[in-house]
């Protein structure tokens, strides 16, 4: 990777209004020419029971419609974690018992929550609807036509073309960099991201990757240039073995699971100055047709644990970071027999970060009576996930209009208002 | 007789890739007669016989995996090695393991799982029936289970393995559809085991239709319940299916469970066997409406989800979907509609047939475009192991070090956690992560990390890094490109001419390192 003057100094421009002044003593993120903040993709996936993780908890509809351990109580000894300024004054709603960290980051004002929201297609399936998120859109046709991924065309417009600017920290690569010179898949630094065999097997690889042709050539190359911009941050030990990452902050990863795993790694790859702007992480075990009572508090146990722990690991990157979640769809308004719900529409959305105006609910809440629901069955899609997306894309752009690349056919309306202005976000402290 | 088109006899770097496509990878003594005859090589394979595969057998009953746990108030600590014991065994021999759960280690329910990657990864390697081993992948990832996500499938994985995807995979698709339907591991996997009359559980019943059958083309998500929209309906031939299609075949198929200890009523028992089992009165016996056919109240046992299995199976979309998908795996990506034209075509014929996939895998494998698909496919972690270990004379042992880098590089055996199963697609295979275990896969088997077999040191006289290099590339590639042989020799470092004995200690050592760097090529990466 090559330092560009020009980047810099343009990086520099655009970032200026949002940073201020003080911002420039926290160029955390800062390299080759990059001063943006750290996005945070968290793919909650198999469709997550947005219903039973944010409950209408004392909407009548609600309370015949489930089982009581499908739902979010209100009161007693399960009771969940009360919600101030929820998207419906006459109904009480509460947050999972088991997402403490969670009403934690709300109530200091830091974690949003917009509920009824999701891909406006009428998709019951993961995989069509996994595919239309993860490439901006909303529709079989415009699926057809999309040969990218949002993220890709995102960093694409904002000349983020390194391949260390996205990291999808879960196993493989996710759509959303499909198509894009940017995004590695890196779940572990645990060994080292070095060439195996040391640097001879390294000098070799150089040789076999430097002019080979087709996928698996410029693939090969990606990951050379890869393992250069990341093995030589690792610190090593006198023996040459790499250190084990410390979290700040006392931060825990372990209860996160899965998602915490990703999350440390993402942190560890932050702080390492590679140009990181972008990255992916998935928590799975959300597809919950049956048992899910258990299951579902399991879930949520990992999700809330696995972003409390990013959170505070990140504390000194606050204000350039924000963390938003996303999921396929919801579940039925209904339960089934097996004590689980099936595929419905729409769903929870959270986004974090110093920016936030958190500590409310954005979008529109449509109810649960059956003539809003969709077909009669499913919790209607109020709020279009891309509405929410593009507000946090140009958050950490910093930009606005010129960002339409990353969801082509999408007129956002007028913003709901999840960030704080530019000015806001600029004032220290 | 099938239909076969003239074909143009095989160079050695063609024979590398069919081998390499078709099987596991070439060995080298194979290369010479299936350049000559690979359309009988082809029909070979398609009638494996388990008699003749005594390599697989010896090397099964001589195969021990390591089973370690600590100390517990109920049971004694155990480390040893331990012969296999569930592979040929009837799913209720498994049973106890989940029957009596709390009188033992989670370590013993996972043997049966470990128990078939250590089969699976030995006979990728040593099975006379390479065609058979790539279409068993190809099944378990088609109708995926998650085998690391619930101790039940783990239990039943053998049981799943032996009598639905190897008994299957060559065989009739509608059979193996109810195979599927009827077996321990899919009705714990996608939840049909509970699913009741009243408000069934829809997770098969959708997979079914979007993975296992029509495919997600064929989804019209537009219609959801308006049936006599769908085109063809009134003809009662819907050219896709739509949600109510999905909720009603989730009504077929209640009361197709397991035989897992559960009450009926009170006074009857469902026995704990782990077998499949019918159970009347929770189904849904009332009139149904599934692909714009009337099912009538209160059919014969079964016979609802049987009706569903084939009305897919026998669907347009299903023989276009599954030709497809069998093309993409062994010729590539977007396969062109003249090889999958006539596959389609024999498919549908075949319909009835106890060897329809087998017909419709040699029309493939038989066709220009598959010769013509060189270099079309990237290894995935299992056959670059395997493809590695054949071109080389590694005789390979399965251990738990193993599956795991396996794992790391992103085919994680029996364990991918949603229903699509691993992809079939090179990018999945392209990122960072897995290109660099790949190249450390290669590796750890030949410097032997994981105790998996030693690097066999042929004793035939002198050698220098340059004929090294030039044997390994050839073996692995069909051909020698002089700019590769130099790559590696610049890389290494070594003298390229310096002749070393083969008692020389050194002599082993760079004679494993040079065949795993010639295996990080791109040449020997894809196939």
């Amino acid at each position: 990777m090559t330092l560009s003057r020009r980047n810099l100094l343009k990086s520099a421009l655009l970032s200026a209004p949002l940073l201020g002044s003080a911002g420039l003593r926290r160029l955390a993120f800062a390299a080759d020419g990059v001063d943006r903040g750290l996005l945070v993709i968290v793919h909650l996936r198999g469709g997550c029971d947005g219903l039973n993780l944010i409950s209408p908890a004392t909407d009548p509809t609600f309370i015949e419609a489930r089982a009581s351990d499908l739902r979010v109580q209100a009161e007693g000894p399960d009771a969940g974690h009360q919600l101030a300024r929820g998207p419906d004054p006459k109904i009480d709603f509460r947050l999972h018992a088991s997402a403490t960290g969670l009403a934690e980051l709300y109530n200091s004002g830091r974690l949003a929550f917009v509920h009824a929201v999701g891909l406006t297609d009428e998709t019951r399936s993961h995989f069509v609807a996994i595919d239309m998120m993860e490439h901006g859109v909303a529709g079989q046709a415009a699926l057809a036509h999309s040969g990218s991924g949002w993220l890709a065309r995102y960093l694409q417009a904002i000349d983020a073309t390194a391949p260390a600017s996205g990291i999808a920290a879960s196993g493989g690569i996710t759509s959303e960099f499909l198509g894009g010179a940017g995004g590695l898949a890196i779940p572990d630094l645990g060994g080292g991201f070095g060439a195996p065999g040391g640097p001879q097997v390294g000098a070799v690889l150089a040789k076999l990757y430097g002019g080979a042709p087709g996928p698996i050539g410029a693939a090969g190359r990606t990951t050379l240039q890869a393992m250069a911009a990341i093995d030589g941050r690792i610190p090593r030990d006198a023996q040459n073995k790499p250190v084990a990452y410390t979290p700040e902050n006392g931060a825990v990863y372990e209860p996160g699971g899965d998602l915490g795993r990703a999350l440390r790694t993402v942190a560890q790859l932050a702080k390492m100055q590679i140009g990181l702007q972008v990255a992916t992480a998935d928590i799975g075990g959300w597809d919950t047709h049956e048992n899910q009572p258990g299951r579902f508090r399991n879930c949520v146990e990992r999700l809330s644990a696995g972003i409390s722990a990013f959170y505070a690991d990140m504390a000194r990157f606050h204000d350039r970071l924000i963390l938003v979640t996303v999921s396929e769809f919801g579940r039925r308004l209904r339960s089934n027999r097996s004590n689980g719900t099936d595929h419905g529409r729409a769903g929870v959305m959270m986004v974090l970060g110093g920016g936030v105006q958190g500590g409310r609910f954005y979008g529109k809440w449509p109810g649960l009576a059956t003539d809003k629901l969709d077909e009669g069955v499913d919790l209607s899609v109020a709020t279009d996930y891309r509405q929410v997306l593009s507000e946090v894309l140009a958050a950490h752009s910093g930009r606005g209009a010129s960002l339409a690349s990353a969801f082509p056919d999408y007129a956002a309306p007028r913003p709901l208002g999840i960030f704080a202005t530019a000015a806001a976000v600029a004032r220290p402290g | 007789m099938p239909e076969t088109r003239p074909m143009v006899p095989l160079a050695p770097d063609a024979v590398i890739s069919a081998l390499g496509r078709a099987g596991y990878g070439a060995r080298p003594e194979e290369i010479a007669p299936v350049a000559r005859g690979f359309p009988s090589w082809v029909e070979e394979q398609l009638a494996p016989r388990e008699d003749q595969d005594q390599a697989v057998r010896e090397r099964l009953a001589r195969l021990t995996l390591r089973v370690r746990y600590p100390v517990n108030p109920k049971w004694p600590a155990v480390d040893e090695l331990r012969p296999l014991a569930y592979l040929d065994k009837p799913i209720e021999a498994a049973w106890p393991l989940i029957e009596k759960r709390q009188e033992m280690d989670g370590a013993e329910r996972r043997r049966p799982r470990e128990e078939v990657m250590a089969a699976t990864i030995l006979r990728a390697v040593h099975s006379r029936w390479q065609l058979r081993e790539v279409l068993v992948s190809f099944w378990h990832d088609h109708f995926n289970v998650d085998a690391w996500g619930s101790e039940e499938v783990s239990v039943a994985l053998p049981t799943y393995d032996r009598d639905v995807i190897r008994k299957h995979c060559l065989g009739n698709f509608r059979q193996f559809l109810e195979a599927v339907a009827t077996s321990t591991a899919m009705l714990y996997y996608l939840s049909n085991r509970t699913s009741r009359a009243g408000a069934a559980n829809e997770n098969y019943g959708r997979e079914l239709f979007e993975l296992h059958t029509l495919g997600r083309g064929a989804y019209l998500n537009d219609r959801y319940d308006r049936w006599a929209d769908v085109p063809g309906a009134n003809k009662r031939a819907p050219v896709g299916y739509i949600d109510e299609d999905v909720y009603e075949s989730a009504r077929a198929f209640t009361g197709w469970t397991v035989e897992d200890g559960t009450n009926i009523d009170g006074k009857r028992k469902l026995p704990l066997t782990g077998r499949f089992a019918y159970v009347e009165s929770w189904h849904d016996g009332y009139q149904k409406r599934v692909l714009a056919h009337e099912f009538k109240e209160f059919g014969a046992a079964m016979s609802d989800g049987r009706t569903v299995l084939d009305l897919v199976a026998r669907h347009p979309a299903t023989a276009r979907f599954m030709v497809t998908k069998l093309c993409r795996r062994f010729l590539g990506e977007n396969p062109p509609e003249s090889v999958v034209a006539p596959a389609v075509d024999v498919w549908t014929k075949s319909a009835r047939a106890p060897d329809q996939i087998a017909q419709v895998v040699r029309v493939i494998l038989l066709s220009p475009e598959f010769a013509a698909a060189r270099g079309a496919k990237v290894r995935r972690p299992l056959a670059l192991a395997a493809a590695f270990a054949r071109a080389t004379g590694i005789d390979l042992t399965p251990t738990e070090g193993l599956w795991n880098e396996l794992a790391n590089g992103g085919q994680r055996l029996f364990g991918w956690p949603p229903p699509t199963g691993l992809p079939d697609e090179n990018a999945y295979f392209l990122g960072a992560n897995s290109m660099r275990h790949r190249w450390a896969l290669v590796l750890g088997i030949a410097e032997n990390w994981w105790g998996t077999g030693t690097f066999p040191v042929m004793a035939n006289g002198m050698a220098t890094a340059r004929s090294m290099a030039a044997r390994f590339l050839a073996g692995f590639e069909g051909s020698v490109q002089p700019a590769t042989v130099e790559a590696l020799l610049e890389g290494l470092g070594w003298p390229p001419d310096q002749a070393l004995e083969p008692g020389n200690p050194e002599f082993g050592k760079r004679l494993a390192r040079t065949a795993a760097v010639a295996a990080m090529s791109p040449g020997f990466q894809t196939v």
